[in-house]
């Protein structure tokens, strides 16, 4: 896309992209962190987690002012609008994100005081599958790349999945062993808050397609049956 | 849906060898404001000036095409410009008030086409038409006075009133904020909005902010060509024509 | 990029060379205003110069030498049933010798006549010829004295040259002396500079023919060049395509006001005395000689005036629905008005002073009697100037100066009235 004639107009937009981009590179480090502290036991980690979500929630503040300040001076038109409004929601969605990783953090100490299970593997492993999404659509956000945003909204219902399996087994797990409800419990918040994520994601790759498109991406994105318990407790 | 006040198809314009206007083919709607966006020398003023047969006052221009009003070709030898016209007003970029009373201002188009039998209606044509140009209260004590000496966005107004006079059914206004402070401008946005409720609307307009705030159809011209037009909320938020997109963001070269 | 053009040297603007350079541009600024002044002042100078001059040289025409005589109007010289008959010149010449019963010599009466003008008996016979009654009484009338006493009188005449080269005898300066020491000798304010017509007689030419001739030929110059003017403007502005024909006629009437007035005298010989054989010396013919020259003047003014009323005026009549002919009468000539008039007086201003063709058509004649229309024959103030100042006699060198004044005056008064139009009549837009 050519530039603007007004320069200073471009520099506004890239600072904003800018921003966002810190904030998605932040959001990365958060769970990549909260899930490394939660496969190692590792409770500096998870503190480190919660000290740098601070980060997260200053940037989210400065991306709002600088979108609002754009909005007000620069009166931004079609693709700089949608990019404008997408960019304020994208940062709340972000912090988000970065809330959740905090949460699992925090979870992550209370599993370092319990038992091993081989559950958590799983889970990490969950975490690791939202790690990856989480990382292309902010690919595909930074290069406006509506095939990749569009592959990673197709595929959150691995995530939804992985969730219901996941979930299935805990319950199942803590039906036979209820000494470990408790951990249980913690395990399934955190994927719980995983699968928050993965949510979070796909609405950052409508988000994309949105701003690049013009038009919201349609409502038939593939989705996880709600898990019914009666399998399981049946 | 409005229906559909005028038609062009296949609108052409030269001013002697230079092709002003190509092949514009647009709907205007009754009882709605329909913008004309693009940059300078686009054509848009050009197929303004089309409307009303404005053109026919300029020697070198020729106008190709059809354009019809209420389905009636206006270049048909059985419509008169001088009556068209009146039918289809037109309010100009800079206010130009007739250095005459404010009364005899929007008095001249009811008593050049005779629409007053005696002076009691003519008092009452000028009394409504500036009450809906907004202005009648402003001036009501000074009808005397001149209309020159009105202020920049009571002039514009003046002018309003003065198109308005003779009861068009479409009103062409031709940048018509571009030379007044944002306050006058937001008062004929807000009288253009109050118009729209009896006549057909056609604005041309530089300000995209403008367009975007009055118009409920807007036209892009670029290069003498229409080259989008649409809903104005379509237009403004997810343009179709790469064009029109960098002409709204404020990208052309 | 070059380095000097990325990082440019600071500027010293306290450095010797730019101080100099700034001095010099203001003594440049003072040497043009200086020069401007000067230019200016010697144009004043000169008007100053050319006014006084007139002035000076007209002052004395602007008064008349009187002396007041008792006339015996007697019925044996002047019969009642036709007293346009009767014996005037006697008259005159008892009522002069009656002041001076020692002068009896054929030769020293006749030398005391050339006192008074010889117009007198004529004035005498309009006088009774207006009143009747008086026939038969005596009448004290004034009576201008002749040109070299007239010169004598308002010292012009150095009484001490040598009598033979002076145009007044002593013996008859002697009289005159007596005269005035009688109190019979009166200077007014001379009056018949402008009632009378011309005349062969200084004392009594006067410049009444001059301005009925050149009234009239104004009017009918007006008459025909305003209204021919404005449409042939109006046309050229407002429907004439641009083409190479309308450019044509457009340079053309630029030409034409630059054509030498002397051609148009030749032109309205040939075919207004000519081919239609109107009359020579009528103001008919110099007015229509002058509406030829007016012409092009009005028209680049109208034209002027007209290009000057904003398009937007136009259109705004125009996009009501306002024909052309409605837009023309309605707002763009009522606007040009002021433009216009100013235009038409500066062409006037000229046609008055206009000389050259109206000797080619004969407006120089010798005239005795003010015209009554546009067909009598008639002269012209810059014409009457021009007669006079071919006359021999002395008295019409202070003659012409004052009519030169008169002119001027006219031609100062028709240039306020169009300043005064301009500035009355311009209305803000």
């Amino acid at each position: 896309m050519s530039p603007h004639i007004v320069s200073a107009f471009d520099e506004d937009l890239r600072a904003i992209t800018a921003r966002i981009a810190e904030m998605g590179g932040l959001a990365e480090e958060l769970l990549t962190t909260a899930l490394e502290a939660v496969e190692t036991r590792d409770s500096d980690m998870a503190e480190q987690v919660i000290l740098r979500d601070k980060r997260l929630d200053r940037l989210e503040h400065e991306v709002d002012d600088l979108c609002v300040r754009v909005i007000a001076l620069r009166q931004p038109m079609a693709q700089d609008l949608r990019l404008v409004v997408a960019a304020l929601k994208m940062s709340t969605v972000l912090e988000r994100i970065g809330d959740l990783s905090k949460n699992i953090a925090k979870r992550s100490k209370a599993l370092a005081q319990a038992q091993r299970i081989n559950l958590s593997g799983s889970v990490v492993r969950m975490g690791q599958q939202t790690l990856r999404l989480l990382n292309e659509v902010l690919d595909a956000f930074s290069s406006r790349d509506v095939a990749l945003a569009v592959s990673v909204w197709r595929r959150d219902i691995e995530i939804d999945e992985f969730y219901n399996s996941l979930f299935r087994e805990l319950v199942t797990y803590m039906m036979e062993e209820p000494r470990i409800i408790g951990l249980g419990s913690q395990l399934l918040f955190i994927a719980k808050n995983l699968e928050r994520i993965g949510d979070h994601t796909t609405h950052i790759a409508e988000l994309v397609y949105w701003i690049v498109e013009g038009e919201p991406l349609g409502d038939d994105r593939p989705k996880g049956a709600p898990v019914s318990m009666d399998g399981i407790l049946g | 849906m409005s229906p559909v006040k005028m038609t062009a198809r296949g609108v052409n314009v030269y001013y002697g060898d230079n092709h002003a206007l190509r092949d514009v083919s647009v709907d205007i709607l009754d009882k709605t404001v329909t913008a004309f966006i693009g940059p300078s020398g686009c054509g848009k003023s050009t197929f303004l000036r089309c409307l009303n047969r404005m053109n026919d006052t300029i020697p070198t221009a020729r106008v190709e095409g059809s354009i019809t009003l209420d389905g009636q070709d206006i270049h048909d030898p059985a419509v008169d410009p001088v009556q068209l016209r009146a039918r289809v007003g037109m309010v100009f970029q800079k206010p130009n008030p007739f250095p005459k009373s404010i009364y005899d201002n929007v008095a001249y188009g009811p008593r050049i086409h005779g629409l007053a039998r005696d002076r009691a209606e003519l008092d009452a044509i000028v009394e409504r038409a500036l009450t809906r140009a907004a202005l009648w209260n402003e001036v009501k004590d000074r009808l005397s006075s001149p209309g020159t000496g009105l202020s920049g966005g009571q002039q514009q107004r003046l002018c309003i009133a003065r198109a308005i006079a003779t009861s068009p059914e479409v009103l062409l206004m031709d940048e018509p904020c571009s030379a007044l402070d944002p306050i006058a401008t937001a008062q004929i946005e807000e009288l253009i909005d109050e118009l729209r409720q009896t006549y057909s609307l056609v604005i041309v307009t530089h300000s995209m902010q403008q367009a975007a705030r009055v118009s409920q159809k807007t036209a892009f011209f670029h290069m003498g060509q229409l080259v989008e037009q649409g809903d104005t909320t379509k237009i403004f938020t997810n343009p179709s024509d790469r064009r029109t997109q960098d002409y709204i963001t404020g990208r052309f070269g | 990029m070059t380095d000097a053009a990325a990082a440019p040297r600071p500027i010293d603007w306290a450095d010797p060379r730019l101080l100099v350079r700034v001095r010099r541009r203001h003594g440049r600024d003072a040497w043009l205003r200086a020069a401007g002044l000067t230019a200016l002042g010697l144009a004043v100078l000169m008007l100053a110069i050319l006014v006084g001059a007139l002035l000076y040289n007209g002052w004395a025409a602007f008064t008349q030498t009187h002396v007041t005589l008792e006339f015996e109007i007697s019925p044996q010289r002047v019969k009642p049933e036709d007293p346009g008959a009767g014996n005037f010149r006697a008259i005159v010449q008892e009522a002069v010798y009656g002041l001076f019963p020692e002068v009896t010599s054929r030769r020293d009466r006749r030398e005391l006549m050339e006192m008074i003008s010889s117009g007198a008996p004529y004035l005498l016979r309009d006088r009774v010829m207006a009143d009747p009654g008086l026939i038969g009484r005596s009448l004290r009338m004034a009576v201008p004295v002749s040109d070299p006493f007239d010169q004598l009188a308002k010292g012009l005449i150095d009484r001490n040259t040598p009598e033979s080269r002076r145009r007044v005898s002593d013996a008859a300066m002697a009289r005159f002396d007596r005269l005035v020491a009688m109190g019979l000798v009166s200077r007014p304010l001379n009056v018949g500079l402008i009632t009378n017509a011309d005349s062969r007689f200084p004392e009594l030419a006067g410049l009444k023919g001059a301005l009925w001739g050149s009234f009239y030929a104004l009017l009918v110059c007006f008459l025909i060049s305003f209204p021919v003017g404005i449409a042939a403007a109006i046309y050229l502005e407002e429907f004439a395509p641009r083409n190479r024909w309308t450019d044509l006629i457009e340079i053309n009437i630029n030409n034409l006001a630059a054509v030498p007035s002397v051609v148009f005298g030749l032109l309205a010989l040939a075919v207004f005395l000519g081919w239609f054989g109107l009359p020579r010396s009528a103001p008919l013919v110099g007015g229509m000689t002058l509406a030829l020259m007016t012409l092009p003047t009005i028209i680049i003014a109208t034209r002027a005036a007209i290009k000057a009323v904003p398009p937007s005026i136009r259109e705004a009549a125009l996009g009501l629905g306002a024909s052309r002919h409605q837009v023309v009468f309605d707002h763009v000539l009522p606007l040009a008005m002021p433009g216009i008039l100013t235009g038409t007086i500066i062409g006037l201003a000229q046609a008055l002073g206009e000389t050259a063709p109206l000797l080619l058509i004969g407006m120089n004649a010798f005239i005795t009697q003010a015209p009554d229309g546009v067909m009598s024959p008639a002269t012209a103030l810059p014409t009457q100037i021009f007669i006079w100042a071919d006359s021999p006699e002395r008295g019409f060198v202070s003659r012409t100066a004052a009519a030169i004044c008169v002119l001027l005056l006219f031609l100062v008064a028709m240039n306020a009235t169009a300043i005064y139009l301009r500035r009355r009549f311009a209305k803000q837009w």
